[in-house]
């Protein structure tokens, strides 16, 4: 007997459920598998006790350790000193390349793009060969006599130095495009109207471009606190580390054994929470920038 | 007095530009030193030079075996993002719109997360269900594979929608060619640049990624970035070497953020406002 060929079929709804998903299937299942399940098993994680029993105590453990406030507070710290800096460094030279001809700009991007993906323990040495105890730098200030150092890389600002390197270059590149849709016609129009430069910049180009720094801000200060490399190489380990932030934490207690993993989830939560306020942050204000344009 | 000229007092913005370029040369030229300095730890130049860090360095056969790992990882991950993700973003755009919410949402995950806590959660899930991949380069090549994938994804993504993808394949169509053919024949020729961006960016992740590396393998899969951290604070720490190897990296950066650059010339109106946000078409 021949199976039903009719739409309720079941083999024939498996058929175009086929048809619908095959060719993106095998990406969904990895994405799923390998960035949706770890994060939910982060979670549960973070909420089980050594029998797997439901429990507050990760939570509390995490809340009262004065080394994982800290942690947490310099992790924050280092974030918004890090993207703050990029904002005042980093914009007006974007909006200056956004400006130029094709030619110099290509040079521009070429040189920002390479420093924005130089990144990891190959930056971190960098710093060391400039800042470290016989960098460069550190070396020319000795031979020079000069009465203060450098900040050395292990501390928290030889950390926001060595993590500028690739943040102010990000910021560059990713308000360029905001930058571009400035158009000339708006300050044109707004002359026509008498209106002054600082007044076209309070009312219509400040305005317009708020929405696309305070995204940089966001995603540099998201991305600052989640750098492990850098700050592993660069801040030393156990006693001589003067730096104690939430990444370098986690780092440690999965290097140190399996027991007591319940507060490095709780760690790795507290990170996933700010990446989500972050994100959300992120697109609203990328919504508010769409609208001019 | 118009938009593109004199914003900032000269003055100023020469000081900021040169400031930025000094910024981003000196650690770069330090480590060009290292690469060629006999002893340095007195002045602000090295004492004297020499090539021959960099013939030891070619003669070490473990710097040439973490060499050859390295960029084998970072082939192998970008041709598993080609392979797994132009189908999906393909597929999306002509026939299946509702592929795309799932690719939005596990290509922001990446994005914003950072990959120690990525990490964590693989080495946990898999030490949970499925321990006999834990410590395997195959899930290694894995993991980066999907935490590189939102910038292949964006950037094909991009080519595919100013490519007009889904008009070219109703063409393809009536000319009488299967979906196979039309993505071979029609669609990638008028998606190389967005491939080749994006399969550069999915290169430069893998080559330089530490976090996933450490966590997931650790020494049994000596990698740049493990070998690169051993030489700056291991107990036989070796900064011309490390030099040598640091160049290396660079150049190979270097070369392919360039090239990206060189690909997408002349693209001044892009269709995302930033990386990341919903597209516009």
């Amino acid at each position: 007997m021949p199976l039903p060929q009719g739409p309720q079929s079941i083999h024939y709804r498996l058929q175009q459920w086929l048809v619908n998903w095959l060719p993106a299937l095998p990406m969904l299942m990895l994405a799923y598998g390998l960035l949706v399940a770890p994060v939910l098993a982060l979670l549960v994680q973070s909420l089980q006790g050594q029998e797997g029993d439901f429990t507050l105590a990760n939570w509390l453990g995490v809340l009262t350790s004065r080394s994982d406030r800290r942690a947490i507070v310099t992790s924050l710290m280092l974030g918004a000193v890090s993207a703050t800096t990029a904002l005042g460094v980093g914009s007006p030279i974007a909006w200056w390349v956004s400006r130029l001809m094709p030619a110099p700009r290509s040079i521009w991007l070429s040189m920002l793009n390479t420093a924005s993906n130089f990144s990891g323990i190959g930056l971190a040495f960098g710093f060391v060969a400039i800042l470290g105890n016989y960098g460069m730098i550190t070396l020319a200030f000795r031979d020079l006599g000069l009465p203060f150092a450098p900040p050395a890389p292990n501390t928290f600002w030889g950390l926001v130095l060595a993590y500028n390197y690739t943040n102010i270059p990000l910021f560059i590149l990713l308000t360029i495009p905001g930058m571009a849709m400035l158009r000339q016609d708006w300050w044109e129009a707004a002359q026509t109207c008498g209106a002054t430069q600082i007044r076209f910049w309070r009312a219509i180009g400040g305005p317009i471009l708020a929405p696309f720094l305070g995204a940089g801000w966001l995603l540099v200060f998201t991305w600052s606190m989640g750098l492990y490399g850098i700050p592993f190489a660069l801040a030393g380990n156990g006693a001589t580390r003067k730096v104690s932030l939430i990444t370098l934490e986690i780092g440690d207690s999965l290097q140190a054994s399996l027991s007591g993993q319940g507060e490095a989830a709780v760690l790795a939560v507290v990170l996933l929470m700010i990446a989500v306020i972050s994100l959300l942050t992120y697109r609203w204000m990328l919504g508010r920038a769409a609208q001019w344009f | 007095m118009v938009l593109d000229r004199r914003r900032l007092p000269s003055l100023g913005r020469g000081l900021l530009l040169a400031g930025l370029v000094i910024y981003l040369l000196l650690p770069i030229a330090a480590v060009l030193l290292y690469a060629f300095s006999t002893r340095w730890t007195s002045h602000l130049l090295p004492d004297g030079y020499t090539a021959s860090h960099w013939l030891q360095a070619l003669a070490d056969p473990r710097l040439v075996a973490v060499m050859l790992r390295t960029l084998g990882l970072a082939l192998l991950v970008t041709l598993l993002d080609i392979l797994l993700i132009v189908p999906a973003i393909y597929w999306q755009w002509i026939y299946n719109p509702r592929i795309r919410p799932h690719l939005e949402l596990t290509a922001a995950i990446p994005f914003v997360l950072p990959y120690v806590v990525i990490a964590f959660g693989i080495l946990s899930l898999s030490g949970q269900f499925l321990p006999a991949v834990q410590g395997t380069v195959g899930l290694l090549a894995l993991s980066h594979g999907v935490v590189a994938f939102p910038f292949f994804y964006w950037a094909v993504d991009n080519a595919m929608a100013a490519a007009d993808v889904a008009l070219l394949n109703e063409v393809a169509k009536t000319c009488g060619a299967s979906p196979w053919r039309s993505l071979v024949q029609v669609i990638l020729p008028n998606i190389s640049v967005g491939i080749a961006t994006g399969s550069m960016l999915v290169f430069a992740v893998s080559f330089n990624e530490f976090a996933l590396v450490q966590i997931l393998v650790g020494a049994r899969y000596e990698t740049v970035s493990l070998y690169s951290l051993d030489l700056l604070t291991g107990t036989n720490a070796d900064f011309n070497k490390l030099a040598v190897i640091t160049m290396f990296t660079f150049v190979v950066v270097f070369t392919l953020s360039a090239l990206s650059v060189y690909l997408n010339r002349g693209q001044g109106q892009t269709r995302r406002l930033m990386i990341g946000s919903r597209s516009k078409a």
